[in-house]
């Protein structure tokens, strides 16, 4: 049976120092989101391979969430129902390193 | 919590209502009302203890209530440490309905088309505080 399944790149994503990829290998899933991680202090640049630190290609920036209010967020899903999306090519950066900002991945699979 | 007891489609009843994968016609809801984890493992607990297959699932914080709310998946039952360490996500939440005009941060998941492919059965929730309810309500296409 077909179902959609979290990827086991789904968790808290702990960057340090430098755009990091989700994957370190090609990962096809149907969605992904990165989120702030609740209660943290960075900025979240999202990119593919070239984002640089200093927010070039990026294809967004996320807010952090200190205190309260509902986190911002990217999220990315195929709605043509496949698995589509590259986790290794997704480079995630926090300004503060160490920090982890939430990625919650799902992908098709038949079991 | 309610749970609607739907036919069960296969010979042992391992799961209720449509296998997953299938596309029925009507959109019925599976899973409403707050949510109590509180007697579970961890104090996290699975939306269903049987594979319950659903097109759409949303879970938010109640509004009122005062801890995060982390959504994960079965790793977080006999996680060590910080169970929302093993999450996928967290709810911030709304004690008060200052921030944000007061909407609730809300988590949701959906097939895009349509199709009855989340197990319910394999997605966590732990509320950071004991006791706390958030809502969950999951669709099924029957």
């Amino acid at each position: 049976m077909l179902l959609l399944t979290p990827s086991a790149a789904s968790g808290p994503f702990t960057v340090n120092g430098a755009p990091a990829p989700i994957a370190s290998s090609s990962t096809l899933v149907n969605q992904v989101s990165v989120k702030p991680r609740l209660g943290q202090w960075s900025k979240i640049l999202i990119g593919g391979p070239n984002l640089g630190t200093d927010e070039s290609n990026a294809m967004a920036i996320l807010y952090p969430v200190p205190n309260g209010g509902q986190a911002d967020a990217f999220v990315l899903q195929d709605q043509g129902g496949q698995n589509t999306i590259d986790l290794s090519q997704i480079y995630v950066y926090a300004t503060i390193p160490g920090d982890s900002p939430m990625v919650e991945a799902f992908g098709y699979q038949t079991l | 919590m309610a749970v609607s007891q739907l036919r069960g489609q296969s010979s042992g009843l391992q799961y209720n209502g449509p296998q997953g994968g299938s596309r029925g016609s009507q959109l019925v809801t599976v899973l409403t009302g707050p949510f109590d984890a509180s007697s579970a493992p961890n104090g996290a607990a699975p939306l269903t203890t049987t594979p319950q297959y659903a097109t759409y699932v949303r879970i938010q914080a109640h509004p009122g209530q005062e801890g995060k709310i982390a959504i994960g998946g079965p790793g977080m039952a006999n996680a060590s440490g910080s169970v929302a360490d093993s999450s996928f996500l967290e709810l911030w939440p709304n004690w008060d309905a200052s921030f944000d005009n007061g909407r609730s941060d809300t988590w949701v998941l959906s097939d895009p088309k349509w199709l009855n492919t989340i197990d319910l059965s394999q997605i966590y929730v732990y509320p950071e505080i004991a006791g706390e309810t958030p809502i969950v309500t999951a669709f099924q296409l029957v």
